[in-house]
């Protein structure tokens, strides 16, 4: 039996925890505001809030893609669709999109107000940034955007006459006519609601983290099968510093890791790179851990975190163990991870004074698209000189891909010659294939340019190649 | 005045198709498909998908009641392939069932064994083959053998665009209803009332009059919803034979791999100039890939080669244009409808002269623009031109074409790993159907005696906002406030032969018909208060903001009453009137004619910034001025300009598709990628053309759906500069998109 509250409604199903949010919405609820575009997660036409308590007892929302949401996952929590923040009159959101003409054919619509509602209910400074931030997965193919970021510019405006306080957002934004008075007694109902486990007892349970791929991947496969939701694990999630490393609980969702002031703190690069990972509704769910054992050549997550040089703590029969995380692939798809095995959590080690790391990632499109290629790199220097250095690149093998046999740059002076000796080096070690992402010409084109471009951002090393230099 | 759903859209109330509640019996199709894109069906077993749970019935071609024949413009596309397969994802069966999950199990129990043939899928080796949809069309204007000799600067080459895919929001879907003696209701997200009305009719093999279409609006089409009608009608035909309600809903990624997409051209060009730019010859042929099926594909390659000329006036000139078939599914249309292939070839001619010439492509541009007294191809002498005006009125508003350029190539010697790219176009776009059959509409208005009216017309409302638009008319028409006017459905119970809302055309045929059935209206009405104030002349009857006026002076008579009274004193309060555009033509055995009743006109300069280090790049501002005559409707006259130039922009950058060497679709929804609110110019300005009257529309305004879709190629022709800058010895790019994987392989393969 699952519990959860949908709009000001406290509701109990007996439906397979696999079925998936949008289904649920349209097809028992008959709520039809929430629009299917894709399926995927990729256009964000289904967005919805989901909120849960913390310890303390507070509440936050997250905008997530219903279309990829299975219902098991949001047990327990306050499923937001567009019905539940329509009120008499068009809301603040509403009549700020309606100002702006910022609707033609309607359809994405309903996600649009979702995202910026999320945007209002997360934003600490209500900046303009973070409204585009909040509806960078959601499309439009009519308006162009133009009259969409006009309203959000005026919301934003809008609401920075209004406090900021975190702790009073939710009053403020009832205040403000942003959301309708019901909210108020959520967290009330919430912890009243008492939901048990979604998750199955078999031992043969698909887990679900964030959920993001699989339910894009085999989502007729998983409303017929058993689930074990990580996100029930509260232990585990988690970003804490310990000694000189930051430890990542495997429940902990990407934008979580993004906005977390230790991992601001100690990674500043993080708050803009995680931003190239797939778009805010995703981020809300997909989690480190999840983007680990996906296993995709071209994680971005992984990509980053082999370059940090990070670790993962993996938890199952009977005993717990540590293994670095470029040690953990082995081949396609394949890694270090036996039945009944799960990952517990990530370390990443702090980075010693002077120290530098650059991420770069190539797609077609920047945001919301998987990279044609994309690498990180970790150097420390002593003066001009390579001291030591790491390399990850995705996109140009079978697994995300640790470039081996660096040393041999060690003691080398960073300038155009030792940059280009390593990217030839680099290519040398690659086997990218032909897909849908690119042909495999040029991935090993690209992946020699990342080079240079690490070395271009963080050393100012010139670029000389082609006739325009 | 905005979009008259738009307050229903943002509170997520408006109802598309899917929306309808679910009728009692509802049963879901989906198709079973081809998966090759050549060959034969040798067995097809239906017999255990058909007693799969859950399933009502499986169907083919034998089972069509009609013939199985929905080809748009001529007869050649069965709706299930019965022998010959023609392309991958061709519907061969459909199973029906009582859940969609049901109804696709069953889809895997259905076998299929086929002879594989080799397909053709490019379009030039199926013309050297034999392979075409028609005939090849050639126009031919002065004297283009004897205008070479007299050209100082000659250029020749070869150009390619590829093809966009709609992504409409909403899928392609529909709903069908059984009724009683044989009627069938249709709810469908299409945009050819009449058209797609006639086709359910054939299949099921009953008269029009049985067939009722009903729409209320559409997530968003873009000319993808005008021509192919299988996913409207083959959920009527399991209807039909199960006599029960059927909902067909296409997935996104069936979507994208089966439904048409803008086509895909190869083109030959030769431009030849006098030593001061002025074009004295050009000579072009096109080659269009338009897929398995003729589909709408010839009427859009009529407009890429009456447009061939875009904005320039061009004394001597030949082009040949041809539909070829390939085994991909049947392209269609998408807005702009060939044109934006049209102007893509010249304008990269123009782009090949400037370069030989030494000069930057806005100087050829400029010295070459359409003014009065000019003629087009096909004969027609200009008037009322604002070519000239438009380019102007830009150079004005956004800060100087010439200092704009200079900033771009001072910014360019001074960087290396950043190049800047600028680009000029300028838009000429023929209005009306270049099928002159077509240019028709026609609309109900009925007064109730409450006195609030409604208006209904062979319009379809897709988000372009036509329906707000003729509201607007309706409600002028009558002097009422527009919140008395509805604008109906549109059904082709009422509105008869609808021609698709489509060429942009949707506000000037049905907004025609619309003001004059109010103006009727208005008549009679008149009549019946001249005999209530006993007065002679109902001339000096008027009606103003819902008073009644007579001889100027205002009385105490309001509209409601005066409904009132009219209906009780008998007057006729319904009208249905019928506008057929005027003196449009075309002749097709010379090629002259009067195609278009006006154009709209338009100017703009697109900026962006190369990084030539990853080969990315950023469209970094537009400005455009565009003519809409005297707009209906600023707000939504700028979001179709808005809308339609990052559509260009996307299909000028970032949307590509990809088959593998069988003609399979590779690209799904996870890798084709249409622009996103990050990708949007910081910079975007619109300015509407100011004092511009367009006497062949209603009330002077001008179409504005598609024209400004033009204004995007200056994405590609600006990243073209900044390609060219970054390095020279290779040929000048000629293949659009350009995405960063090709930006990136021509700066470094």
């Amino acid at each position: 039996m699952l519990k959860f509250i949908v709009n000001d409604k406290i509701l109990e199903t007996n439906a397979h925890p696999g079925t998936i949010l949008i289904d649920y919405l349209r097809d028992e609820l008959k709520l039809y505001g929430t629009k299917e575009g894709c399926k995927e997660g990729e256009c964000g036409a289904c967005t919805v809030l989901a909120g849960t308590l913390d310890d303390k007892g507070n509440i936050s929302y997250k905008s997530v893609a219903s279309c990829i949401l299975p219902i098991g996952d949001v047990n327990g929590s306050h499923i937001v669709s567009i019905e539940g923040v329509n009120q008499e009159e068009l809301n603040t959101i509403q009549k700020a999109i309606f100002d702006y003409s910022a609707s033609q054919c309607g359809f994405c619509t309903p996600g649009i107000v979702l995202s910026l509602t999320y945007f209002a209910l997360s934003s600490s400074e209500f900046s303009y940034k973070d409204a585009e931030d909040a509806l960078d997965g959601n499309l439009c193919r009519c308006t162009g955007y133009v009259a969409i970021r006009n309203a959000a510019k005026a919301l934003s405006d809008l609401l920075k006459t209004k406090s900021r306080d975190m702790n009073k957002r939710i009053d403020v934004l009832l205040e403000a006519g942003v959301l309708p008075s019901y909210f108020a007694q959520i967290p009330q109902k919430l912890k009243k609601l008492n939901a048990s486990s979604a998750s199955s007892p078999s031992a043969k349970a698909r887990i679900i983290a964030g959920g993001t791929d699989l339910f894009v991947q085999i989502p007729d496969q998983l409303v017929e099968s058993d689930l074990k939701f990580i996100s029930e694990r509260k232990d585990l999630n988690y970003i804490r510093v310990d000694g000189n490393c930051i430890r990542i609980g495997a429940a902990t969702s990407l934008e979580d890791f993004r906005n977390s002031c230790a991992v601001n703190k100690y990674f500043p690069f993080m708050k803009d790179d995680v931003l190239l990972h797939s778009s805010m509704i995703l981020r809300n769910k997909a989690t480190l851990a999840g983007n680990i054992v996906n296993a995709s050549p071209i994680g971005d997550i992984t990509i980053m975190l082999l370059a940090l040089n990070a670790s993962i703590v993996i938890d199952g029969n009977g005993k717990t163990r540590e293994i670095a995380l470029d040690k953990f692939y082995k081949d396609y798809k394949k890694f270090d991870l036996s039945e009944g095995e799960i990952i517990k959590e990530i370390l990443v080690p702090f980075m010693n004074e002077g120290v530098l790391y650059n991420f770069e990632k190539v797609s077609n499109r920047k945001i919301l698209d998987i990279a044609a290629v994309n690498s990180s790199i970790l150097i420390e220097t002593n003066g001009m000189d390579i001291a030591a250095l790491r390399i990850s690149a995705g996109g140009v093998a079978s697994i995300p891909l640790m470039i081996g046999g660096l040393d041999n740059f060690r003691g080398k002076e960073i300038s155009y010659e030792t940059v280009n000796k390593l990217a030839e080096y680099v290519v040398s070690q690659v086997a990218p294939i032909d897909d849908v992402r690119g042909s495999a010409n040029y991935k090993k084109l690209l992946i020699r340019q990342l080079i240079f471009a690490h070395f271009n951002k963080l050393f100012g090393v010139k670029v000389c190649a082609g006739e325009g230099c | 005045m905005r979009n008259v759903d738009m307050k229903m859209h943002i509170r997520g109330r408006s109802v598309f198709v899917d929306d309808i509640p679910a009728q009692e019996g509802l049963l879901h199709a989906v198709l079973f498909l081809s998966p090759i894109a050549k060959g034969t069906i040798e067995k097809l077993d239906i017999s255990k998908a058909n007693k799969a749970e859950g399933v009502a019935g499986v169907f083919v071609g034998k089972d069509i009641p009609g013939p199985n024949q929905i080809g748009h413009m001529i007869p050649d596309q069965p709706l299930f392939a019965e022998k010959e397969i023609q392309y991958a994802g061709q519907p061969i069966a459909m199973v029906v069932a009582e859940s969609k999950h049901l109804a696709k199990k069953a889809l895997k129990l259905i076998e299929l064994q086929v002879k594989e043939e080799e397909g053709v899928f490019e379009p030039r080796e199926a013309f050297k083959s034999g392979m075409i949809h028609a005939a090849p069309r050639v126009i031919t204007a002065g004297d283009l053998d004897s205008a070479w000799s007299k050209c100082e600067y000659i250029v020749e080459g070869k150009a390619h665009n590829g093809p966009q895919e709609h992504f409409y929001f909403e899928t392609q879907r529909a709903l069908a209803v059984p009724g009683e003696d044989d009627t069938m209701k249709v709810y469908a997200s299409v945009q050819s009332p009449g058209a797609f009305q006639h086709h359910i009719a054939e299949i099921l093999n009953i008269p029009m009059h049985k067939v009722e279409l009903e729409i209320r609006r559409l997530g968003g089409a873009f000319g993808g919803k005008e021509s192919t009608a299988i996913w409207a009608v083959a959920p009527a035909l399991a209807a039909k034979l199960l006599n029960r309600p059927v909902k067909m809903v296409l997935g996104r990624n069936e979507d994208i791999a089966t439904s048409g997409k803008r086509h895909p051209y190869e083109f030959d060009y030769k431009m030849g100039l006098d030593k001061d730019g002025k074009i004295l010859a050009y000579q072009v042929d096109l080659y269009q890939q338009a897929g398995a099926f003729a589909d709408i594909s010839l009427a859009v390659l009529g407009r890429s080669f009456l447009h061939v000329s875009s904005s320039y006036f061009i004394p001597n000139l030949k082009a040949m244009a041809v539909s070829c078939k390939t085994n991909l599914p049947s392209n269609n249309a998408f807005r702009g409808f060939g044109v934006p292939q049209g102007v893509f070839v010249i304008e990269t001619a123009i782009e090949h002269a400037s370069e030989v010439m030494g000069v930057d492509p806005s100087v050829i541009k400029r010295k070459n623009l359409l003014q009065d007294g000019d003629f087009l191809p096909y004969g027609m002498q200009l008037e009322k031109t604002n070519a000239i005006r438009c380019w102007e009125e830009l150079d004005r508003r956004s800060g100087g074409i010439a200092r704009r350029i200079k900033t771009i190539e001072a910014y360019n010697k001074a960087n290396t790993e950043t190049k800047k790219g600028i680009s000029v176009v300028p838009v000429c776009f023929g209005i009306s159907f270049a099928q002159t059959a077509l240019n028709q509409g026609s609309a109900l208005a009925n007064i109730y005696a409450d006195g609030s009216v409604s208006v209904s017309t062979g319009a379809v409302e897709m988000g372009q906002g036509v329906n707000m638009k003729i509201a607007l008319i309706a409600a002028k028409a009558l002097s009422i406030g527009k919140d008395k006017v509805r604008v109906e459905t549109t059904n082709t119970s009422r509105i008869p032969n609808a021609s698709p809302t489509s060429a942009s055309t949707g506000a000037d045929l049905n907004g025609m018909a619309a003001k004059m059935a109010c103006d009727t209206l208005y008549k009679r009405l008149q009549v019946f208060a001249a005999k209530k104030f006993n007065h002679n002349n109902p001339d000096e009857i008027s009606i103003r903001d819902e008073i009644v006026y007579l001889k100027s002076a205002k009385t105490d008579y309001k509209w409601e009453q005066l409904i009132h009274e009219a209906y009780w004193d008998r007057t006729d309060l319904g009208c249905r009137a019928f506008y057929a555009t005027p003196g449009v033509y075309i002749d097709r055995k010379t090629e002259r004619g009067r195609p278009f009743a006006y154009y709209s006109y338009g100017t703009s300069i697109t900026e962006v910034t190369l990084d030539c280090i990853r080969g990315t790049y950023d469209i970094d501002s537009v400005d455009v001025v565009h003519d809409v005559g005297v707009s209906l409707s600023h707000n939504i006259d700028k979001g179709q300009i808005e809308g339609a130039i990052i559509q260009a922009i996307g299909w000028s950058t970032m949307e590509q598709i990809k088959y593998n060497s069988k003609g399979k679709m590779l690209t799904a929804v996870n890798s084709y990628k249409i622009p996103d609110i990050k990708f949007c110019p910081k910079e975007f300005n619109v300015y509407i053309l100011e004092n511009s009257l367009n006497p062949y529309a209603v009330s002077n305004s001008k179409a504005v759906g598609e024209p400004p879709f033009i204004h995007g190629l200056g994405a590609y022709f600006a990243l073209v500069r900044a390609l060219r800058s970054f390095r020279k010895d290779k040929p000048l790019p000629a293949s659009l998109p350009i995405t960063p994987e090709k930006a990136f392989m021509y700066l470094y393969e």
